[in-house]
């Protein structure tokens, strides 16, 4: 299940990025996407919110520290 | 852990797989270089209901586009907000380009409104935007009122914070010509005294309210009322606020909402711009009422015996408000004319008449065909009328061959009918004018003048027997908004192409290098109404007339030519020794391509932009320009004192 989660990460990452090439692993960070600012943050989030069908804590999205810990939420709200 | 939790995971575009593929097609159309394509298919394929994650693969689908391949018009708007508006802007962008515009946004740096505006020296006016909108939510507005406070305590209050609004709108007017939008607030989903809120004064609730009330009182000329609290209402309060985005990154509604917001102020500016659409071309059958006349009977169509019936005299009531309102009604139905004629005039429960009626179509010709015919007798461009057509063949016919002609995709179910036309926001406007109220009428007597027409042998036997009237002035407040309204909705005869916001034009008011005119053309089948609009401006020895619009109502009445023989005689009052047109070729003002020619004015220079310049020699024999149209009212004309 983890996988199916990571694979749909990916897709929203492709289209918010618009980069079809792009592949995530567990300890990217905004650091690693040039056109990963506070804006497409933002965007990122709707669309994570939509495609898993959840709402997040902000405030726990504000705290994480890379891709890898964004999809241990994702799976741990899902599983709840 | 269940498998089946998956079925819950959202594809994107789960709920409509075409536009997975629709959006796949624009890319590889963008790739390819089919740029229009591309962007008209997105145009038709974007609601504004569609959610963010959708509205953002719009723009950026838009974006990839180069804009000078779209034949967009610049518009520079500046986005004063209290809140963040960043992602909202790029949705704007895309929805303002489905309206023909290509928009440049100034936006003011987060909550910095007060700063921006009280700055004279601030990039907002080096900007020059045409529309300035002030951007507010609820949180803007605080008003110092102790629960349990009276009347009079409150409106004090609501007063005080509505000053604060007007004022910033004054110092805007002050420094630049523009229009403005001023969002009213949408009501918050809390409230702290629950139901108790609707029924006392002092309750956050109705002060809100009677905030937006008092903020509409005050807007003036040039202000429009932006309805945000109508929106939120519209989009669902308890969606609208999303308080998780105001605390994590200030965005004062939901993201969701964006579409809709762009999609209204889309069509407002699209109408201020443009002029909103004037007629209303609605098809009989299944459409005014259940069934088929030629079919079913007149007593056997459904109009008011039950629910059915009752949908469409809703619909009727409608169409009714619409025509109140200033839009044209005209029918275009195929159906044996006698027939259809008969429901308007004999059924008991129609509710619309023959009367409201300003061009009836009720024949076996094809529909595009009859909707020209309409047009031309209206004197309206196509690109002015929506079509209503339960029909799909026909809906498809119309937009094949009739392009310019909008046509809605009117749902199967009757009782949907208003909300489809309604979200299109066809009859947007930022200003409302006495014409607009008058003009049903104002056409309906140009068609009886027409037939009057067909009884004389000669035109000017026919002009003569109309004894018209026309009243020269100045413009004053009173005409003002119509005299904007007329350099900015006319396409046809217009001279120039200018566009002018009123806070343009009430700054050459007092300008005496320049000059306005307004013109009231009146006749035996009665009052035109204000039907041309000049604006000249004096350049040394010579008037330039940088401005000329006419109502396309009154063409081939002698009225172009009276209008002539008024430039002249104020050429001559002011000593003036030349004066000069200009014409600048449209897409749609060839009608008035040979008109200086015609008037007598000789041509003396065409540029490469197809523009011709155009002069009146005052100093040589002066063209015999003659009309029938008496001058009235000329007491307030001054130009002695401006020598």
């Amino acid at each position: 299940m983890r996988q199916e989660i990571i694979n749909k990460m990916n897709t929203i990452f492709c289209e918010v990025f618009d980069d079809d090439s792009l592949k995530i692993s567990d300890n990217m960070t905004s650091a690693d996407i040039d056109e990963w600012d506070s804006l497409n943050h933002i965007t990122l989030v709707v669309n994570i919110e939509k495609v898993f069908g959840l709402k997040l804590n902000l405030s726990e999205v504000g705290k994480l520290e890379n891709i890898g810990e964004m999809i241990e939420l994702i799976f741990k709200k899902i599983n709840l | 852990m269940s498998k089946t939790k998956f079925i819950i995971f959202r594809d994107y575009f789960v709920n409509d797989k075409v536009q997975t593929i629709s959006l796949k097609a624009i890319k590889e159309d963008i790739q390819n270089g089919h740029f229009s394509k591309a962007f008209k298919t997105l145009a038709t394929l974007s609601e504004p209901e569609h959610d963010f994650t959708l509205q953002s693969r719009y723009v950026a689908l838009f974006q990839s586009i180069p804009p000078e391949e779209l034949e967009l018009k610049g518009l520079r708007l500046a986005i004063l907000a209290t809140s963040t508006v960043d992602h909202f802007i790029d949705v704007l962008k895309f929805w303002l380009a489905k309206q023909g515009f290509r928009v440049e946004v100034f936006s003011s740096p987060f909550d910095t409104v007060h700063q921006t505006v009280l700055d004279s020296t601030n990039a907002l006016y080096d900007f020059a935007p045409e529309f300035v909108w002030f951007f507010n939510n609820y949180r803007d507005v605080t008003f110092s009122v102790s629960f349990g406070a009276n009347q009079n305590e409150c409106d004090t209050a609501i007063n005080d914070t509505v000053k604060k609004f007007t004022e910033l709108w004054k110092i805007i007017q002050k420094n630049l010509p523009c229009h403005i939008l001023q969002n009213n607030v949408d009501l918050p989903n809390f409230r702290v005294f629950g139901n108790l809120e609707g029924s006392v004064a002092w309750s956050q609730t109705n002060l809100l309210r009677k905030f937006n009330l008092c903020l509409a009182s005050a807007s003036r000329s040039g202000v429009t009322i932006f309805d945000m609290e109508y929106l939120s209402s519209l989009f669902g309060k308890n969606s609208w606020h999303d308080a998780r985005y105001w605390h994590h990154s200030k965005h004062a509604f939901s993201l969701d909402a964006c579409g809709l917001v762009s999609s209204q102020v889309g069509a407002l500016i699209g109408a201020g711009k443009r002029g909103g659409k004037k007629c209303l071309v609605v098809d009989l059958d299944n459409t005014l009422w259940g069934g088929v006349v030629g079919d079913d009977g007149l007593n056997g169509i459904q109009l008011d015996n039950g629910a059915e019936g009752e949908v469409f005299l809703n619909f009727q009531k409608y169409l009714l408000a619409l025509k109140e309102r200033g839009i044209l009604l005209s029918i275009c139905s195929k159906n044996d004319e006698d027939t259809a004629r008969d429901v308007f005039l004999t059924h008991p429960d129609m509710l619309i008449k023959l009367d409201d009626i300003a061009v009836f179509k009720a024949n076996w010709n094809n529909k595009p065909d009859n909707i020209r015919d309409i047009a031309a007798t209206l004197n309206i461009g196509l690109d002015s009328i929506v079509f209503i057509d339960d029909n799909p063949v026909e809906r498809q016919l119309v937009k094949k061959l009739l392009p310019e002609v909008v046509v809605v995709d009117l749902p199967e179910d009757p009782t949907s009918f208003i909300k489809a036309i309604d979200r299109e926001g066809f009859f947007e406007s930022l200003a409302f004018s006495n014409e607009d109220s008058n003009r049903n009428l104002l056409y309906k007597q140009n068609i009886i003048r027409s037939k009057h027409q067909n009884q004389f042998d000669n035109i000017d036997e026919f002009l003569n027997s109309l004894e018209m009237e026309s009243e020269v002035g100045p413009v004053s407040e009173l005409y003002l908004p119509r005299f904007a309204q007329l350099i900015n909705k006319s396409n046809q005869f217009h001279l120039t192409t200018t566009r002018y916001t009123e806070t343009q034009i009430r700054s050459m008011i007092n300008n005496n290098m320049t000059i306005l005119r307004y013109f009231r053309l009146k006749d035996n089948f009665g009052d035109n109404g204000l039907i041309s609009s000049l604006i000249i401006k004096r350049q040394a020895k010579i008037l330039f007339i940088d401005t000329w619009v006419m109502s396309c109502r009154v063409l081939s009445r002698g009225m172009e030519e009276f209008i002539c023989s008024e430039i002249i005689s104020m050429a001559k009052c002011l000593k003036s020794t030349m004066v000069r047109g200009k014409y600048l070729p449209s897409k749609k003002n060839k009608l008035v391509s040979s008109l200086y020619e015609r008037l007598g004015f000789k041509l003396i220079k065409k540029e490469p932009d197809g523009a011709s310049y155009w002069e009146l020699n005052m100093k040589e024999p002066l063209p015999k320009i003659s009309h029938t149209i008496k001058r009235t009212k000329s007491k307030d004309l001054d130009l002695e004192n401006w020598r």
